[in-house]
């Protein structure tokens, strides 16, 4: 009898195991974290608590007990380099003297990563953790993965604030509390269209800074060199819910939202008036560019099986292009300056970002690279205060980035120069070894080599950025999407502009005006409708938020 | 094939096929040699394209034969060969500690709930099997071996989670019931052994068909895992092999993509013949190990599937 018992037992068990297949889910337990693990994260210990709310009462800053070493885990991405114990040490001391603390560096390695990430978060192992928009930032702060840092910031580290500044500080505000610290490096990571000055110079063609010009410069280079090949466009730049191929976006020369941050679901808004939404895939503008799109496709500036190729990132550096138009920013000209001149063919490389031509220009959002306190840190005012020497303090700063100054780097003439890459062996300890993007400080950043080159593209840039209504502030990049309540309609959303957006933008249709006929009526089915009207809503109320207006 | 020889050495001609047989023969070849071509073709692949020079294989894609033959790649590797042959010796340490402990314990568990007189064995067996359906996921798993346990960072935490899952403890409990007769034990116990001479003595000699499936599965396991040293490894000298060369290739994609939000060097990625290079050595000792040991690992299996 109980053995009968058991078997049935056993084979509901299983049956419920088919059922659910609750196995070893493992590649969906990161969005299951997302979805409900990070919200489980248990508020801080009643001690830090304590801190945060006895600090309304002294205001002014105020001496930290330094008697306790404290020693804090700092989680950073990416892989070790070699000689981390070695630098790590050097640091330590530097910690020590200065804040009686000391830091052990943690690294995410790059398989992984993000479920990796939001492990560590919820293991609440970490004290310091490198944070990002790319990694949810925004999303995990207000479920409370991370403490607060508005009155710390003023009682214990007044001159970190100073340096960053309050603006930054408010871009990293999630509900109105400031979680993060970005760094202090203001960064331009505009897309442009890379082109081959050296051909475009050769054959007197007009430099690629609008469609009409980039139209003109690629069918000189197909008259004069018929086998040489123009666009290796594909559709792995354009995985997003903006555009479904490559090419498109070229037209970032006629919109200023055709950009990596720009709204989704073929929705626009202007840069000055951000919180007025229009459309653009029903109105009569998507129907002109489709068919400049089929233009560009007849005339062969890209292949019959552009939508089926692989992306061949190297396919530039190797001239089997002359221009990129997707996914180009200042540091990756700067990378094709470099291959050219190791290349040694004589080719040159040139940028121009859509920015110069349509008028905006923004450097990259705080968010982009920042550090957090973990809750549930052992002490997060000595994690702070650690913080500010790492950030602010020139000596410690340099060891963290550089290394080791006499066997890792040196400097010449101010330029950033690493001695074992000089002497031809592996670096032991590259530039910014550890990772640490998000202490990179704007006023002693030593550049290297090739930074000069970047400088320069961004004073530009910065000069254009000055003019426009939010001076050099990048309005996109501090908004999360919400999707839960249209998840489903989103992903069908997304099909339908793999299926029917790609070809069109592609130009590999027939029929412009049916193809774009057919993609509108599936987009309705697929609920574009429920989705754009939840996404307006949720970046209106982001622009109030943060007085984009 | 020298048997039959040996037999009828005279008139190995007289014997005819007969058509049906020889169509049959016809077409296994055929089918044969179609599928080792599809398992070799890539190897060819690999081990000619780690010889080639990387902007060829860029410009004019994978051959046969390496054109423009080159030995940077190799050199490039072996400039600091290190990393890999540490990350070598750890699999093999892995592999070996794992294996043996694990053979171990999932021996002696099988024994245990095979045993009629032990009362629970159902109940036991039920929470083995249990384990096998409902997993508390994987954030808890994490947690119970980061924080509860604290192995994150000890090498400990890459070999331990593996030593025994339910399948082969089940396997292994099937094998015993099925080589070792009640009868036998029995009759060991009137001779008055006790459950260690039993199990040693009579039930371990014939058990080995068994031990070797076990044990092949568990190696196999651990030689080609690389999930563990993700989640708990802090210190690449306690990577494992597969985890290594998965590493290397997930930092160049993430790198690359990185490359288009964050200022950051991508100029010193390994490059495609790198990579082919890397699989070759990583792979070739295995390679060249796996056909003299091949035999028992096919008897083991096929042992396995006739009892199991």
């Amino acid at each position: 009898m109980k053995k009968k018992v058991l078997s049935v037992l056993l084979s509901m068990a299983m049956v419920a195991g088919v059922i659910t297949g609750c196995g070893g889910a493992a590649q969906s337990a990161a969005d299951q974290l997302e979805a409900e693990g990070v919200t489980e994260i248990p508020q801080s210990e009643a001690s830090t608590e304590a801190a945060t709310t006895e600090a309304p009462a002294e205001t002014e800053a105020k001496e930290l007990d330094l008697s306790q070493q404290v020693d804090l885990v700092f989680y950073v991405m990416g892989d070790a380099p070699q000689d981390e114990e070695l630098v790590e040490d050097a640091l330590n001391e530097k910690l020590l003297e200065k804040c009686n603390a000391t830091v052990d560096m943690q690294f995410s390695t790059w398989t992984d990563f993000q479920q990796k990430y939001a492990n560590e978060i919820t293991a609440q192992s970490a004290d310091l953790i490198y944070i990002a928009n790319w990694l949810n930032y925004g999303q995990l702060a207000s479920s409370g993965a991370f403490e607060e840092l508005d009155e710390m910031l003023d009682t214990v580290a007044p001159e970190l604030k100073a340096t960053v500044g309050d603006s930054a500080l408010n871009m990293c505000k999630v509900d109105g509390k400031i979680y993060a610290v970005p760094n202090t490096w203001a960064e331009y990571v505009c897309n442009g269209v890379k082109y081959r000055e050296d051909l475009r110079a050769k054959y007197d063609l007009p430099v690629p800074d609008s469609l009409e010009n980039l139209e003109a410069y690629l069918l000189g280079i197909k008259e004069n060199e018929p086998n040489q090949g123009l666009l290796t466009v594909t559709t792995e730049e354009s995985q997003g819910l903006k555009t479904g191929f490559d090419a498109a976006w070229a037209l970032n020369f006629k919109y200023p939202w055709v950009a990596n941050n720009g709204l989704d679901y073929g929705l626009a808004a202007n840069y000055d008036t951000p919180a007025d939404v229009y459309d653009y895939w029903y109105s009569d503008d998507f129907v002109d560019d489709m068919k400049l799109m089929k233009k560009w496709a007849d005339l062969g500036f890209w292949s019959k099986s552009a939508l089926s190729d692989t992306n061949n990132s190297d396919a530039y550096k190797n001239g089997l292009c002359v221009a990129e138009v997707a996914g180009q920013n200042p540091n990756k000209q700067v990378t094709a300056i470099a291959d050219f001149e190791n290349a040694g063919q004589g080719w040159e490389s040139a940028y121009v970002a859509y920015g110069e031509t349509n008028g905006i220009i923004y450097p990259g959002h705080a968010t982009q690279n920042g550090t957090a306190i973990v809750r549930g840190c052992k002490d997060p005012e000595r994690a702070l205060l650690v913080l500010q020497t790492l950030l602010c303090d020139e000596e410690t700063n340099a060891i963290l980035q550089y290394g080791i100054k006499g066997t890792h780097y040196d400097v010449v003439d101010g330029i950033y120069k690493n001695l074992q890459e000089e002497a031809g062996e592996t670096p032991t300890f590259p530039y910014e070894g550890f990772n640490t993007w998000n202490l990179r400080n704007g006023e002693t950043k030593l550049p290297q080599k090739t930074d000069v080159a970047l400088q320069e593209m961004f004073d530009k840039y910065a000069a254009l950025g000055a003019k426009t209504k939010f001076p050099n502030v990048n309005i996109y990049d501090g908004f999360a999407e919400n999707y839960d309540s249209y998840s489903a309609e989103r992903s069908a959303v997304s099909n339908v502009m793999r299926q029917y957006l790609a070809p069109l933008e592609a130009g590999l249709v027939d029929d412009v005006d049916a193809a774009v006929e057919e993609f509108r009526s599936k987009m309705k089915e697929a609920g574009i409708d429920k989705c754009r009207e939840e996404y307006t809503k949720q970046w209106v109320a982001y622009c109030e938020e943060y007085d984009y207006k | 094939m020298a048997k039959d020889l040996d037999y009828e050495p005279s008139a190995p001609k007289t014997i005819k096929k007969s058509t049906g047989t020889k169509i049959f023969e016809a077409i296994a070849y055929i089918l044969l040699a179609v599928g080792s071509i599809v398992c070799v073709l890539p190897f060819i692949i690999i081990v000619s394209g780690s010889f080639t020079d990387n902007s060829t294989i860029l410009i004019k894609g994978y051959s046969l034969l390496p054109r423009d033959f080159t030995l940077s790649a190799y050199q490039t590797i072996f400039r600091s060969p290190k990393d890999i042959l540490q990350a070598y010796k750890m699999t093999l340490y892995y592999t070996v500690v794992g294996t043996g402990l694990g053979l171990m314990m999932i021996t002696l568990t099988g024994y245990v709930i095979s045993r009629k007189e032990f009362k629970y064995r159902n109940t036991v067996s039920f929470l083995i099997y249990f384990t096998s359906i409902f997993g508390g996921g994987m954030i808890p798993w994490y947690l119970m071996y980061a924080n509860v346990l604290n192995l994150k960072g000890s090498t400990l935490a890459i070999w331990f989670p593996a030593l025994m899952s339910p399948f082969l403890v089940i396997l292994m409990r099937t094998f015993i019931v099925g080589a070792v007769p009640d009868a036998i034990t029995e009759s060991a116990k009137i001779d008055g052994a006790g459950h260690f001479t039993i199990f040693f003595r009579i039930v371990l000699p014939v058990l080995k068909p068994g031990l070797a499936t076990v044990g092949l599965f568990l190696a196999l396991g651990y030689w080609n895992d690389w999930y563990r040293s993700s989640m708990f490894s802090t210190n690449s000298s306690t990577w494992q092999l597969q985890f290594y060369l998965y590493d290397l290739l997930n930092a160049t994609t993430a790198m690359k993509q990185m490359a288009s939000n964050v200022s950051m060097k991508t100029a010193d990625l390994p490059t495609e013949s790198v990579k082919l290079a890397m699989a070759v050595v990583a792979t070739g000792p295995v390679l060249l190990f796996y056909p003299f040991v091949q035999r028992f690992f096919v008897s083991g299996i096929t042992v396995g599937a006739v009892k199991g």
